[in-house]
């Protein structure tokens, strides 16, 4: 029996400048996560009143919590952020539920999409560290605690998104790939148990019915929803990190002397 | 555009226009979520928490004016109940006052009229006292002149005359 880890499927390539640009499953199941979230979004968020129904009150407390979260974790001045991690964890937690359909691959199992998400947080945490403290604070920043430390620092700062992206990729892909490992095994068994019944009723996998779905509600549910936050709660501390307080800011004159 | 069936990328790599794709569908998921999501709700929450808010510190306010007031108009009514005893004895005392004065004038009304009529009666008795002591001596005169049938001093005849009248007044 043959088992093919493989990558997104390619529906078609586009020829670019020699090479190609693969069009694949996974864009798809971007742009399913994006029409879904849009879809959801327009339709609990209209009609608002001020005695709220029952699906109102739900999702004021969803979004209670996100702020609540933001808060706790990067402070109450860096609110702002809170649109953009609900935006990611909501991406993340979609797109990694959207592999349980089998029709979509999980946006979260190519790791060109956690890497783009995982980038979007160093940008944001270099950019934060260059406005609120200079650019020069932030080179010089490299250099410390000792001079020693410099390459150790930069590989640090690289190695930032990477662990990022590969954290979320790996147990999404991972948990796949285990879940499909874990069908091969079970219609194995199967094949050696009932394999003597004759005609069609041998090939059928039965134990591959039932018990793959636990590992599921293991994998998917409760996998895709730590991740989401995981990523998320990273995302807040990192960003959080380079937007301290205002008061702890240096002065504007600080910024071009240091 | 080349249709490509049964292909499929490494299990561990990098295409980057899933990557461009994946923040295409983030800036717009992000711009779509605010504007439809978080925004909306937010600032439903946000005023619905300032409503509740204002009518509780309304609320508040309105108890502490409702005990000042209560204060006040407790303050009014014990000073009001303190003024009507006030007056109630001003008009008291004024009430015996007036009544004394009343009786006082009375008294000297009653007074000066008996004075009145006792100076009335004495000038009476006197009038009445001189018309008999005039009729009786002239009575006495015609008496007189009868018994001894010729005049004498008229005047010396009412000298005698008065002496024996007020003689006869001082026995009566």
């Amino acid at each position: 029996m043959d088992i093919n880890v493989s990558g997104a499927k390619i529906y078609f390539r586009i020829p670019f400048l020699g090479g190609y640009i693969n069009i694949t499953q996974t864009a798809v199941s971007l742009l399913a996560v994006t029409l879904i979230l849009i879809i959801a979004a327009y339709f609990l968020g209209r009609n608002l009143k001020k005695r709220p129904g029952r699906v109102q009150v739900v999702t004021e407390k969803l979004v209670n919590m996100l702020y609540g979260m933001v808060e706790d974790t990067m402070g109450k001045h860096n609110l702002k952020f809170a649109p953009y991690i609900g935006t990611l964890f909501l991406s993340s937690i979609v797109g990694t539920l959207l592999g349980m359909t089998q029709i979509f691959r999980s946006t979260t199992a190519d790791l060109s999409v956690t890497l783009a998400w995982a980038l979007v947080t160093s940008v944001m945490v270099w950019y934060s560290n260059i406005k609120n403290f200079g650019f020069k604070a932030w080179l010089k920043g490299f250099t410390e605690p000792i001079v020693v430390m410099t390459p150790m620092n930069i590989v640090s700062e690289i190695a930032q998104p990477i662990s990022l992206a590969f954290r979320h990729f790996g147990n999404v892909a991972g948990g796949g790939v285990l879940t499909s490992l874990v069908y091969a095994a079970l219609a194995m068994v199967s094949n050696l148990l009932f394999g003597w019944l004759p005609g069609l009723l041998g090939n059928i996998p039965f134990f591959t019915a039932g018990i793959p779905a636990f590992l599921s509600i293991y994998f998917d549910l409760f996998s895709g929803f730590v991740q989401a936050l995981v990523f998320s709660l990273l995302t807040m501390v990192y960003v959080g990190t380079a937007n301290p307080p205002p008061e702890e800011l240096p002065k504007t004159s600080d910024k071009s002397q240091a | 555009m080349e249709v490509v069936l049964d292909k499929f990328e490494a299990f561990v790599g990098v295409n980057f226009f899933t990557m461009i794709f994946a923040w295409i569908n983030l800036v717009i998921l992000y711009v779509f979520l605010k504007k439809l999501l978080w925004k909306p709700v937010k600032n439903m929450i946000d005023s619905r928490q300032k409503e509740i808010d204002d009518m509780y510190s309304e609320a508040e306010e309105s108890l502490k004016s409702a005990d000042e007031m209560r204060a006040e108009y407790e303050k009014k009514i014990s000073s009001a109940d303190e003024e009507s005893e006030e007056i109630l004895r001003r008009a008291q005392r004024r009430a015996t006052l007036r009544e004394e004065e009343i009786l006082k004038e009375a008294d000297k009304k009653a007074k000066r009229v008996m004075e009145r009529a006792e100076e009335e009666i004495m000038l009476e008795k006197q009038r009445a006292i001189n018309d008999v002591k005039d009729e009786v001596s002239s009575i006495a005169l015609d008496i007189a002149e009868a018994v001894i049938e010729r005049d004498i001093d008229k005047a010396d005849h009412e000298a005698l005359i008065d002496e024996f009248i007020d003689k006869l007044g001082e026995e009566v």
